[in-house]
């Protein structure tokens, strides 16, 4: 790769953005704008709250005693002692209304309250100067709508100053009794929140800004993305590029480039314009005194600390690159800047569920989280706002980490869009579903395409989780049966679509004999594998818990006894046929085409981690994928399906078989010698280590020294 | 200078299924000649440049430009050549100077090289007075000027003109037949592509008729009309036209079953 060339182009890419007003305007205006209007939205919104008047109809005020007085000197408002300030009191408006009148009826207050006429209404009993006189307990009703903001906050106002006074009315009791003070009121209830000032303010913060951050990542690298290739294709120059002597690689680099200086200066803006209008709200806001809603909504709306700022740049930055190679991917497909808008619908309908969960409550950033695209990266961006830096620090590499490989893939995609001359030279040609369909089956070729090998796992996908939904709905789940339907599904779609869109579907589902020899490396290679794999599935669970409730449902749908040869037939057998003819057979073989099968393998292994994570549990991606990459490449070396089946039931069988293999080593004395922990299979460290070894050794065997001849078809 | 050798290519298409946009086509071209590649639209003109320029992979045959394989080492092929066609614009937000400077830097010129190089193109195609004028603000003829600067900033030996002078008036169009002729008079090889029998009765030594995909006959202009009895090209290429519409109904009457179409689709 040619570094000059990649400079230069970025050099040129980005200086055509800056010329250009549109992209100018959503990456750099828009967000010192956006802020701003949020900011004096949140000020005007808070003061309109408390411009509202709040009416207090008192009914039977006549029953009140003189001492302490509830209402102030003129009757016509409540007393300001029990307020912080006067202007609080004030604030609160009072109509008196005899009991004996048309509000003495429950109803007509229910009503008045309902209809919006008063904010709340305070019912005086009648007996209340009896009971005051016998220091009896009296309740006083209040009437208010807690689903009205104004009906809401002036019945808290109004019990706090009951609040006080009734300590009033105790201290009137202790003074007629000589009792020493603190004798009516031994305890007195202190609110104490336990927030800090900054985490007040990084709660709203926190739940709304990760979302407009990600949000203005994405449309910082959209649009710029759409520009420089489906507009360069409209345009006409995107030919001029292509014939200079910049490679492809080059000229997607140096677009990338741009775009992410793009997406981070729209980021960055946005943390700077967030920022300086936080900071100016919170200045307002000392202006303010007391309880003033709009100083609380100031003060819960100051900024992150630079602190924070910084460590969110560090981390919106993989998160751009990934969104700017997959906009870049996505735009180099599309033939105009119109076709381009089309596609960013459903790039943000996938996106945004995944900030979404930022707002949701409840959502802590785990494990799980932190290695999902987009919610990772935003949980994250919570954490470091509210200022949790303990969580944050902890999860950070765990966030990074993936956000790169995510961001290096979809890299990977993008410069691959760029060599396929069909997404860049494609003309618009009318699309009927018929000719389409017909076409598939008039130009089969031996082999499936990529395209068919990944809309085979999405239908595999589908129609299990359909199935699932299926068995749960009659409640037939578990048992060996539905587990055998599961798993015929899967062997249909590959060769329903082996037989329909090639021409040699018994090639394209490796269905040839095999070297003997590939049956003892699969053999040897399940052997050496199996300890590793049980310390890859320990470490997994350790770092990933499988939570109580799961393990609840795991265990519901454990098998009863059905004896060893049947499990191991429908656990084992099958699953190793099913799943080997599905995805080392159809999908491997389709990802083969006009890619390296380097890649080809590490993507066919992917999928087959990711149908784990759909059938069962998360926690298997990772083993899942390692034991793809070994079928996979053992597949396509052998170029039969039927070692790989063997391996695949091996590495079941072990599972399934695993009580009575612990119970016979236990027989022989030997189970300790083996494990470190029988029961819960876990290999003694030196097993693991030659295990990973060996088969790191067979695997290393099978990619460098048996390579096939020219003429064997494999490339 | 330029040698093709059986070149083919075919695309997937929903309605018609494999289609050969180019079947076996050969021909050589050498320094100080223009070959002229004569069809109508959709003939095939644009796909085998596009396969020289390396921008398209063949499908089968091959093709050797300045001494490289097409498919083997595109890089190298790309910086000998200089390419202009109706697809290769120029950039609307570049003045006419910085785009041609940064294609010159892309071609991997150095500073003082490029600089000189830079000042003799635009003296050449007078281009001074357009200099620092974006491309959204420029005329189709400054446009084309600009195209043809960017096309020999780097003194290529092989040019390849996909139909140059579509969509250009008379002026402009005569500008550029001129700056080819020019062009050729300094050695270089030169492609160029049109269907415009009037063009390449002027400019072209050698032609080649392409028609559905596939050359119909080619060679020096008087010996093509001496041999196939013609008075002049425009003659000849309706002749060959035709010849070449009979030849594709007989086939598709003599074998119903397999269908003209589907030509077969690559070699996997």
């Amino acid at each position: 790769m040619n570094w000059s060339n990649i400079l230069l182009i970025f050099r040129r890419e980005g200086m055509d953005q800056l010329r250009d007003r549109r992209t100018l305007f959503m990456v750099v205006f828009f967000p010192i704008l956006l802020y701003p209007l949020i900011g004096a939205g949140v000020l005007q919104f808070a003061a309109a709250i408390q411009e509202r008047p709040r009416l207090v109809v008192i009914v039977g005020a006549e029953h009140l005693p003189k001492a302490p007085p509830l209402l102030d000197a003129e009757g016509k408002g409540l007393n300001p002692d029990l307020f912080d300030s006067a202007a609080e009191a004030a604030r609160l408006e009072v109509a008196l209304q005899p009991d004996d009148g048309p509000w003495g009826e429950p109803a007509r207050r229910e009503q008045a309250v309902r209809n919006g006429d008063a904010s709340a209404v305070l019912v005086v009993p009648a007996d209340l100067p009896e009971q005051f006189r016998a220091k009896g307990d009296v309740a006083i009703p209040i009437h208010y709508k807690s689903v009205d903001e104004t009906s809401q906050v002036t019945y808290l106002r109004l019990r706090e100053a009951l609040d006080r006074w009734k300590r009033g009315i105790v201290e009137e009791r202790r003074k007629q009794d000589n009792l020493p003070a603190g004798y009516a009121q031994p305890i007195e209830v202190k609110a104490l929140d336990a927030a800090t000032a900054q985490e007040v303010g990084g709660n709203v913060w926190g739940r709304i800004f990760p979302f407009l951050l990600v949000l203005m990542s994405l449309t910082g690298a959209f649009y710029p993305a759409v520009d420089l290739c489906a507009g360069e294709k409209e345009r006409g120059t995107m030919e001029t590029l292509l014939i200079s002597p910049a490679g492809r690689a080059e000229i997607v680099m140096g677009k990338f480039l741009a775009v992410l200086v793009a997406s981070v200066t729209t980021a960055v803006l946005n943390l700077i314009s967030m920022g300086v209008t936080g900071l100016q709200l919170a200045q307002r806001a000392s202006g303010f005194g007391g309880a003033d809603p709009a100083r609380q909504a100031a003060a819960a709306l100051a900024p992150p600390t630079l602190q924070s700022a910084l460590w969110m740049i560090v981390l919106l930055i993989p998160l751009a690159a990934f969104f700017s190679a997959i906009c870049l991917a996505l735009a180099a497909m599309a033939r105009s800047m119109k076709e381009g808008q089309y596609y960013m619908t459903p790039l943000y309908l996938i996106c945004l569920p995944l900030i979404f969960l930022t707002m949701a409550p409840g959502i802590e950033l785990n494990p799980f989280y932190s290695i999902v695209p987009v919610t990772g990266v935003a949980l994250l961006l919570r954490a470091l706002i509210v200022g949790d830096y303990a969580t944050a620090f902890r999860y950070f590499p765990l966030v990074l980490i993936p956000t790169l490989v995510y961001a290096w893939l979809a890299l990977r995609w993008a410069v691959e869009q760029f060599q396929d001359e069909e997404a860049l030279f494609r003309e618009s040609e009318r699309f009927s579903l018929g000719s389409w369909v017909r076409s598939l089956i008039r130009d089969r070729g031996p082999r499936p395409t990529s395209t068919q090998a990944v809309l085979a796992f999405a239908v595999i996908i589908t129609a299990s989780w359909l199935f699932a939904q299926a068995t749960l709905a009659t409640g037939s789940v578990g048992g060996l049966g539905s587990v055998a339907a599961g798993q015929s599904l899967i062997l249909l779609v590959p060769l329903g679509m082996a037989f329909l869109l090639t021409t040699d579907p018994l090639g394209t589902l490796r269905l040839r004999r095999a070297d003997a020899r590939y049956f003892a490396l699969a053999a040897a290679m399940a052997v050496t594998l199996n300890p590793v794999v049980a310390e890859l599935s320990r470490l997994v669970q350790w770092v990933f818990p499988v939570s109580g409730a799961t393990q609840e449902v795991l265990k519901s749908l454990m098998f009863g006894d059905l004896g060893l040869l049947p499990t191991i037939l429908v656990l084992a057998v099958l699953p190793a046929i099913c799943e080997e003819t599905a995805f080392r057979g159809f999908i491997l073989t389709g990802l083969q085409s006009g890619r390296r099968t380097r890649s080809a393998i590490v993507l066919s292994a992917l999928l087959f981690g990711f149908l784990h994570v759909f059938l069962s549990l998360f926690q298997q991606l990772f083993n899942a994928t390692l034991l793809g990459v070994f079928l996979g490449l053992l597949a396509i070396r052998s170029r039969s399906l039927w070692p790989g089946v063997l391996f695949h039931a091996l590495n079941n069988g072990f599972a399934v078989g695993m009580a009575a293999w612990v119970a016979w080593l236990s027989r022989i004395g030997a189970a300790n010698l083996v494990y470190l922990d029988p029961k819960e299979g876990v290999y003694q460290k030196p097993w693991v280590a030659a295990g990973a070894v060996a088969s790191a050794m067979l695997f290393a065997y099978l990619w460098k020294h048996d390579r096939p001849g020219p003429d064997s078809g494999e490339t | 200078m330029i040698q093709v050798e059986h070149l083919g290519k075919s695309f997937h298409d929903y309605q018609r299924g494999w289609v050969e946009a180019v079947r076996d086509v050969s021909f050589e071209c050498r320094p100080g000649e223009i070959f002229g590649l004569l069809g109508p639209n959709g003939a095939g003109k644009t796909t085998t440049l596009r396969i020289l320029s390396t921008i398209l992979r063949p499908t089968a045959g091959r093709a050797v430009v300045a001494g490289y394989d097409v498919v083997e080492h595109p890089e190298e092929v790309r910086r000998r050549i200089g390419f202009m066609s109706a697809g290769t614009g120029i950039y609307d937000r570049m003045t006419a100077w910085e785009l041609v400077e940064y294609f010159g830097r892309l071609y991997g010129l150095p500073k003082a090289r490029l600089r000189e190089r830079m000042e003799t193109v635009f003296g050449w195609l007078k281009m001074d007075d357009f200099r620092d004028v974006l491309g959204s603000k420029m005329s189709t003829g400054m446009k084309q000027k600009v195209s043809i600067a960017r096309t020999i900033v780097h003194d290529p030996p092989v040019l390849i003109f996909d139909e140059p002078t579509s969509g250009l008036d008379i002026l402009v169009q005569r500008v550029v037949l001129d700056k080819i002729l020019e062009l050729r008079d300094l050695g270089k090889t030169i492609v160029f592509s049109t269907h415009s029998m009037s063009e390449v009765q002027r400019l072209c030594s050698r032609v080649a008729i392409i028609y559905r995909g596939a050359l119909q006959a080619q060679g020096p202009i008087d010996e093509l009309l001496a041999s196939h009895g013609q008075p002049d090209v425009e003659e000849l290429f309706f002749a060959l036209v035709e010849r070449a519409d009979a030849l594709a109904r007989a086939d598709s009457d003599a074998d119903v079953d397999a269908s003209p179409a589907r030509a077969g689709g690559p070699t996997p």
